[in-house]
């Protein structure tokens, strides 16, 4: 039986489980961090409902990309789409690093489904993008505009190109906007992890502009795959997206005030629950931390440390792939005795008293 | 467990029962009266109607294309949370879990989610797998994707697109196909923004018409029960009667599904040039006995429409209430989400009469299906107003008293007398569904069919009575008492498995990976990724 820690000490995972469900029914306020697999959001959904939790997950990224969503909609398209039509890219802010395979492969095919054969690629992010470097010596144009950010570039972009009068001009946007007077089908490539909530809209109406007269749609990298593949699941389950609270029994979304990084940094937690790969935010005051990490050691400062396997590695998982843009059965590439994550909250479920 | 329901009128127009009497069920099975046996429980129904469960052939429950609805409309859903279960017909029975309960407190224990994308097959069955009580199944979109376009268009042999359209409904668990707007997905890829059933898809000289044809034989030549489930092109447009009536001369004798009709029955007339063709389409389907369609009918209230006619929604976006959408250039379909309110006025009050129109001209209920388009037309939640519509003229005439005058003058509606009878709604939700589907194994009480059965105390109230019924049993288990749910359990998803054709998988994967990058394990997946108990259970297909 694989070993876990209440505190610093070696314990049955067992005892662990039972102490984490005794933390959990005790708590006046508990929180769930959550950045796992399909099941392993299912599950904690469930215990948040349980516990009447407020559950998130790690990325503010993420919350962007969902606001664009909950807020205003949009135009959107899928990853196989732009590779097989889209013959302008642009790649507006920068994208999360996983993508860098994906803009590659835009990079070494060609549309096969329309244009004449040939993709051509702007860049508004002063990053280099995929394998390209960030000047004009590689395949990409790259759009700037002085004295502002990244989100004024594409607000003078989108008046530039609408015809519009602007201060400063964009260097290179009329090789853009030369391109797009041919294209077949424009695709943007943007993510929460490069622009702000202003940018993510301005880029959406720029898509809106020239699809008045042409083709041109939005691909929305999501920041973080577990984190989007969550959203998906919170969203049928509860009918509402990440940043949701049990605590007044039905759910609610306010991605303000149920935001877990704020809560505990402001001392409204009494009770972290961390599911996932990475690092839990530091504790605050004498709240407690339970960690449901992949780890042979105690997380510093947790209460209870539970160590559980990497989706998809140690054990078969359902996850989002950014690359199809929906859900992907993956087998255990490195199957190991390490559990998933559903397993343990399942089981942290059966040792919660029914009525709590 | 010997479980008998005593002394109800049972209502099963397949087993030609219509009387007082007693069902039994045993073992999640109807039995026939066990000689010398008594019942372990008994449930008293005098007072009540029974019939099988009812089927919904046509309801948006689940999918992509429905998760993204539920992510654009927070606000929705918090709006209707507080007093759910008092307002049903302003609960739009949001999450998974709340769709299948209110399904079965209204007597439905199969639903079928007719949009799914192959590629999103994994995503939508992991969330019917959430939908709990009810069974469900899918029909797989194909029409649009460039697979099918190009072997159309290289003159591919009838068989090689069999084996292209069984891998997709074997591979994405499906029940049977859709198309949706045959070409026009692709057309507006390619900048079209006008479509209709005799244009071409650029780049593939390929008509929507040859490729609704090319797949209502590939599922005819295939046994595949259900014939092709057609969403024809120019929904929701003034003289989209056309679109439709040279649809339904198309079947050319070959069955044809055409589906959510109502939002075909639009003339041209009248000074707002929009009027009621019900009665002309509903004679043409009359004569056409190949056809079977549903109806689609529009309710009042806020609701959002969800359909994977990329071209309509990009169309109507603009009439979005609240003033937001989404539009999803998919691959294959995609998809549009454009949330709507239905007012009493003009356009309004003509949609309403025509689904309506449609709904009593078309003489023969087994082949008129009980729609709402969920949540297109309405929410299925307003399903018991709706039988009471059917089932009332004076209800209709109530109703029609708060619309649009000169909108119901267009409109044969306040003319027509027939109430629908309580034989023919059971032939039109449970008997013809289970036929259409090719279940032959629920909609009817005869000895052997699945004890899907739901009980209904007969009053004058029809949409109470059909809104929240007195016992409702899934596979034997009483899982509804007097309206509210006693007992979840998790159904299973009907599929089809043909057996797909080897070439034809090696061709399959040599064109992903050439194409897309990509294996094929983008569309198919092993059960376990569902993690429930036997999450899918099998139906055949004809010899
Ligand atoms: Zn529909």
């Amino acid at each position: 039986m694989a070993v876990a820690w209440i505190g610093n000490r070696d314990a049955p995972v067992q005892h662990a489980v039972e102490q984490a469900a005794e933390l959990l029914a005790a708590s006046r306020c508990p929180v769930i961090s959550i950045d796992t697999d399909i099941h392993g959001t299912r599950a904690a959904i469930a215990l948040a409902e349980r516990i009447g939790a407020a559950y998130d997950h790690p990325f503010e990224g993420v919350a962007r990309e969902t606001a664009t969503f909950t807020d205003r909609g949009g135009i959107f398209v899928s990853p196989g789409e732009v590779r097989r039509r889209a013959d302008v890219v642009v790649v507006v802010g920068d994208l999360p690093a996983y993508s860098r395979e994906f803009v590659s492969e835009l990079a070494e095919t060609v549309p096969d489904l329309a244009g004449d054969n040939s993709r051509s690629f702007f860049s508004v992010t002063g990053t280099p993008i995929g394998p390209f470097p960030a000047d004009n010596q590689g395949p990409v144009t790259h759009l700037s505009c002085k004295g502002t950010d990244l989100t004024g570039t594409v607000a003078a972009l989108r008046a530039h190109l609408a015809g519009r009068r602007i201060s400063s001009p964009v260097e290179n946007a009329d090789r853009l906007s030369k391109a797009l007077g041919h294209a077949r089908f424009t695709a943007f490539l943007c993510s929460g992890a490069g622009l702000d909530d202003l940018a993510l809209e301005m880029v959406q109406g720029l898509a809106a502009d020239l699809n008045k007269k042409a083709r041109a749609s939005i691909l929305l990298i999501p920041t973080s795959e577990a984190g989007w593949g969550s959203v998906l699941v919170s969203t049928w389950t509860t009918g509402l997206p990440l940043r949701t609270s049990f605590s007044r029994g039905a759910p609610e979304f306010d991605p303000w005030r149920w935001n877990v990084g704020r809560m505990i940094e402001e001392g409204e937690v009494d009770l972290h629950l961390w599911i996932g790969a990475g690092s839990p935010p530091a504790k605050n005051g004498d709240s407690k931390l339970i960690a449901l990490t992949k780890t042979g050691q105690p997380v510093a400062d947790a209460a209870i440390t539970i160590p559980i396997g990497e989706p998809g590695a140690d054990h078969d998982a359902v996850l989002l792939s950014a690359r199809t843009g929906t859900l992907a059965a993956r087998p255990a590439s490195e199957p190991s005795r390490m559990p998933a994550a559903a397993t343990v909250i399942n089981s942290i479920l059966e040792h919660l008293d029914p009525t709590c | 467990m010997l479980t008998k329901i005593a002394g109800g009128e049972i209502i099963d127009p397949v087993g030609g029962r219509h009387g007082v009497g007693d069902l039994w069920i045993e073992d999640g099975v109807i039995v026939d009266p066990p000689a010398g046996r008594n019942a372990e429980t008994t449930v008293d129904a005098s007072g009540c109607i029974v019939m099988a469960g009812a089927i919904d052939i046509h309801s948006h429950i689940g999918g992509g294309n429905v998760n993204t609805a539920r992510l654009l409309l927070p606000e929705h859903h918090s709006a209707h949370l507080p007093r759910p279960s008092e307002t049903p017909l302003s609960n739009l029975g949001w999450t998974a879990f709340q769709t299948g309960r209110l399904y079965a407190q209204m007597g439905f224990t199969t639903v079928v989610e007719p949009a799914m994308a192959p590629g999103n097959a994994l995503h939508t069955h992991l969330e019917l797998a959430d939908i709990p009580i009810i069974d469900k199944a899918t029909l797989a979109v194909l029409g649009n994707d460039d697979f099918l376009l190009s072997l159309i268009r290289d003159n591919a042999s009838s068989s090689m697109i069999e084996d292209y359209v069984a891998w997709t409904v074997a591979s994405s668990r499906a029940l049977g196909a859709k198309v949706i707007n045959a070409g026009g997905s692709a057309a507006f890829k390619e900048n079209v923004r006008r479509f209709s059933l005799d244009d071409i898809v650029p780049s593939y000289g390929v008509s929507s018409r040859k490729i609704v044809k090319t797949l209502q034989m590939a599922v005819q030549n295939l046994g595949i029960p259900h014939p092709l489930h057609v969403h024809c092109n120019n929904l929701g447009m003034p003289g989209s009667v056309d679109t439709a009536a040279a649809t339904i001369a198309a079947a050319e004798g070959v069955p044809l599904h055409l589906a959510h009709l109502q939002f075909y029955g639009y003339g041209t007339e009248g000074k707002r040039r929009f009027s009621s063709a019900a009665s002309q389409l509903a004679e043409q389907v009359n004569a056409t006995p190949e056809i079977t369609i549903d109806v689609g009918q529009v309710m009042f209230g806020q609701t959002v429409t969800i359909s994977s006619d990329v071209l309509r929604q990009f169309s109507a976006r603009g009439n979005a209430h609240p003033k937001k959408s989404v539009i999803f250039d998919g691959d294959g379909n995609g998809g549009g989400i454009v949330p709507y309110r239905y007012r009493k006025d003009f356009y309004g009050s003509l949609q309403w009469a025509i689904g309506l129109e449609l709904f009593l001209l078309i003489t023969d209920p087994w082949r008129v299906f009980f729609t709402t388009d969920h949540p297109n037309g309405a929410p299925f939640t307003a399903y018991p107003a709706l039988f009471e519509l059917l089932m009332s003229k004076e209800a209709r005439r109530e109703m029609a008293e708060g619309l649009s005058a000169s909108a119901l003058a267009l409109t044969t509606l306040l003319a027509i007398d027939r109430e629908y009878t309580l034989e023919e709604i059971a032939v039109m939700t449970r008997a013809a569904p289970a036929r259409l589907l090719g279940l032959k194994d629920r909609g009817n009480l005869a000895a052997g069919a699945i004890a899907d059965v739901a009980v209904y105390r007969k009053g004058k109230d029809i949409a109470k009575m059909f809104g929240s019924a007195a016992f409702v049993f899934k596979d034997g288990e009483l899982v509804v008492k007097d309206g509210e749910v006693v007992a979840h359990r998790w159904g299973r998803a009907l599929r089809l498995a043909p057996q797909p054709d080897k070439t034809m998988v090696r061709r399959l994967e040599a064109y992903h990976q050439e194409r897309y990058g990509l294996s094929l394990d983008w569309f198919d997946f092993p059960d376990w990724a569902i993690a429930r108990e036997q999450p899918f259970s099998e139906v055949a297909c004809a010899a």
